[in-house]
């Protein structure tokens, strides 16, 4: 996304594009910025005060510690989060080899059933889908969070167009060397594609640790709810009158994928958009 | 970068001879997961939902077929009604919110010097990095009409914030709002994308002519720029009747009275709170029928888009 000034835009509408940036800006960063001031307020100055703490306070974020679990409610969205992902990402990759470098029957109507899966809105699978789960005794499990999920389409779809995109020249002179379709995945596609893995990768993580609705069906207990269940039942529980500490859990939660953001900003940027084009 | 430059024309090389017979069984082998999970957790239930809309699932008894008993008894519900004009009332007023504002943010955003540009880029993309969960929370706060935020900064000027979302007439559009506030930065960026395709070229030459830049931006931006809009369109209509369930979910609970529950919405209530199986098959097949047919519209104008590449 390079960044040049095409239009010479006149001096209105120059104030009036400041103006619009600002406040689309600002509608953005003030509501994130007091949910932070109030995660730091202690108890006596979360009503009715000023709207930054006067005398900061860690307080709130040991506290909803102890109100929930949110260390299990964390290891769990890690947990199954990383494992998800992982397993995503190493049957992509192996799809995305079978359909970007071999010609075999079906494999132009599996792509598109692949495609087509990708497509396919989850309000409609939800019910049979959680009927298995169940039936297979995974229903408030990790395995129910995770098994349903392993299959990432776009995963699929953004690996074999880096892979169609990779230069024929050194397959080939791989292939001369005597490498195998398994070598030529391991030593010569991998080490090369591995900034578009990392990117999808972080897309898959911030989709699953951000996901509400699957978990909401398939757990029930603590024991494998994950984050973002937990601080929604944190929010019927208290109803605000613990708002510092609801606030520190909101912060908390969000935390891991603004982080990974903030670490890899520019290449998260492109992905997004890029998947977002096409998924 | 454009969003046509990333689908490289390499489909079309050939791939090497030697693999072809060596490949008979490996590319099943590499497949095979990946099939497997789509056949189980995708195409399966597809079908098993719709077998469960024509059928009566009893306990311990074998279901009994019951033709279209399910569908014309939702067509009698009032609150399927409410729900389905709620989900075109949803689609209809998001519609403008997020496909149409984030046009001039894009291009203000564009015209912007380096430094503000990619400010502005990075907090646009904020609130795609928020789960709607959290931003339903903020939000919750935000407007709660005793000590919300809105309410603590009207309060010196003598005024009072309604209660927007217990009012059966203004819930839905605090809904749309907040839906509208976390996906307008993200389509923001796609037009973007977008407009950084344009030739430079193009817009000199219309400018050599003595194009204003009004001229420019309705008789060449917008134009090149109308595949990136159909495709946010249709998008966002997919976006918005699936994703507003967590805030439906966690804000209203689908009320006050059935004034923002939608179709999806429905549907998990009829699942997982009336346990009514064949009551909620329908209703997915239904919205089935209507984001199927718009996804199908979507992947035919990305493939429109892989030739104009």
């Amino acid at each position: 996304m390079r960044n040049v000034a095409p239009l010479t835009l006149t001096p209105p509408w120059r104030a009036i594009g400041n103006i619009v940036l600002f406040v689309a800006s600002l509608s953005i960063v003030v509501p994130l910025l007091l949910v932070v001031a109030t995660s730091l307020k202690p108890p006596i100055e979360i009503h009715g005060g000023l709207p930054w703490p006067q005398s900061p306070t860690g307080g709130n974020y040991v506290e909803v510690f102890d109100k929930i679990p949110l260390g299990l409610y964390f290891w769990n969205s890690a947990a199954t989060t990383a494992l998800r992902v992982g397993g995503q990402l190493v049957i992509a990759l192996l799809a995305a080899y079978a359909f970007a470098r071999f010609e075999f029957r079906g494999r132009d109507v599996l792509f598109a059933l692949t495609l087509g899966a990708m497509m396919l809105p989850h309000s409609l699978t939800f019910l049979p889908t959680y009927l298995m789960i169940s039936w297979l005794g995974w229903f408030d499990s990790w395995w129910g969070l995770i098994v349903p999920n392993l299959a990432a389409p776009v995963g699929v779809f953004l690996l074999r167009q880096h892979m169609l995109a990779f230069p024929r020249d050194l397959l080939d002179s791989a292939a001369i060397d005597g490498a195998g379709p398994w070598r030529a995945l391991w030593l010569v596609i991998l080490p090369n594609i591995q900034p578009a893995m990392a990117a999808i990768a972080i897309l898959l993580f911030i989709d699953c640790w951000n996901e509400y609705f699957w978990p909401l069906v398939i757990t029930e207990s603590e024991h494998a709810m994950t984050v973002q269940i937990g601080i929604r039942r944190f929010l019927d529980a208290e109803r605000g009158d613990d708002l510092g500490a609801l606030m520190a859990g909101v912060v908390l939660v969000s935390l891991p994928a603004m982080a990974v953001f903030l670490w890899f900003q520019r290449r998260i940027l492109e992905t997004f958009v890029s998947a977002g084009l096409k998924g | 970068m454009s969003a046509s430059i990333a689908l490289p024309a390499a489909a079309t090389l050939a791939r090497p001879r030697a693999r072809r017979r060596a490949g008979n069984l490996l590319p099943w082998l590499l497949l095979s997961p990946l099939l497997l999970l789509l056949a189980a957790f995708t195409y399966w239930p597809l079908l098993h939902t719709i077998y469960l809309s024509v059928v009566d699932v009893r306990l311990f008894q074998p279901d009994r077929f019951v033709g279209l008993d399910n569908f014309t008894g939702l067509f009698r519900s009032p609150s399927f009604a409410a729900a389905s004009w709620n989900t075109v009332i949803y689609i209809a007023l998001s519609l403008p919110l997020k496909v149409l504002l984030p046009i001039p943010i894009a291009v203000f955003v564009w015209c912007a010097g380096a430094r503000m540009a990619s400010l502005h880029r990075s907090i646009l993309f904020v609130p795609t990095l928020l789960s709607f969960v959290v931003v339903s929370i903020v939000w919750i706060w935000m407007l709660n009409p005793v000590m919300g935020m809105v309410q603590s900064g009207l309060r010196p000027l003598g005024l009072q914030m309604p209660a927007l979302l217990s009012d059966a007439a203004t819930a839905i559009h605090a809904i749309i709002g907040i839906s509208a506030w976390k996906v307008i930065g993200f389509n923001a960026l796609l037009y973007l994308a977008g407009l950084a395709s344009i030739p430079r070229e193009l817009i000199e030459s219309m400018r050599l002519d003595g194009a204003s830049d009004w001229r420019i931006t309705r008789s060449l931006l917008l134009p090149l720029l109308s595949p990136t809009i159909y495709f946010v369109a249709i998008t966002s209509v997919l976006f918005t009747v699936q994703q507003v369930f967590t805030p439906i979910n966690i804000m209203t609970g689908g009320g006050p009275s059935n004034a923002t529950t939608n179709l999806f919405y429905l549907a998990y209530e009829m699942a997982f709170e009336s346990f009514n199986i064949g009551f909620a098959s329908a209703t997915a097949l239904l919205l089935f029928v209507g984001l199927g047919a718009l996804a199908a519209l979507k992947a035919w104008l990305l493939g429109r888009r892989v030739h104009y590449a």
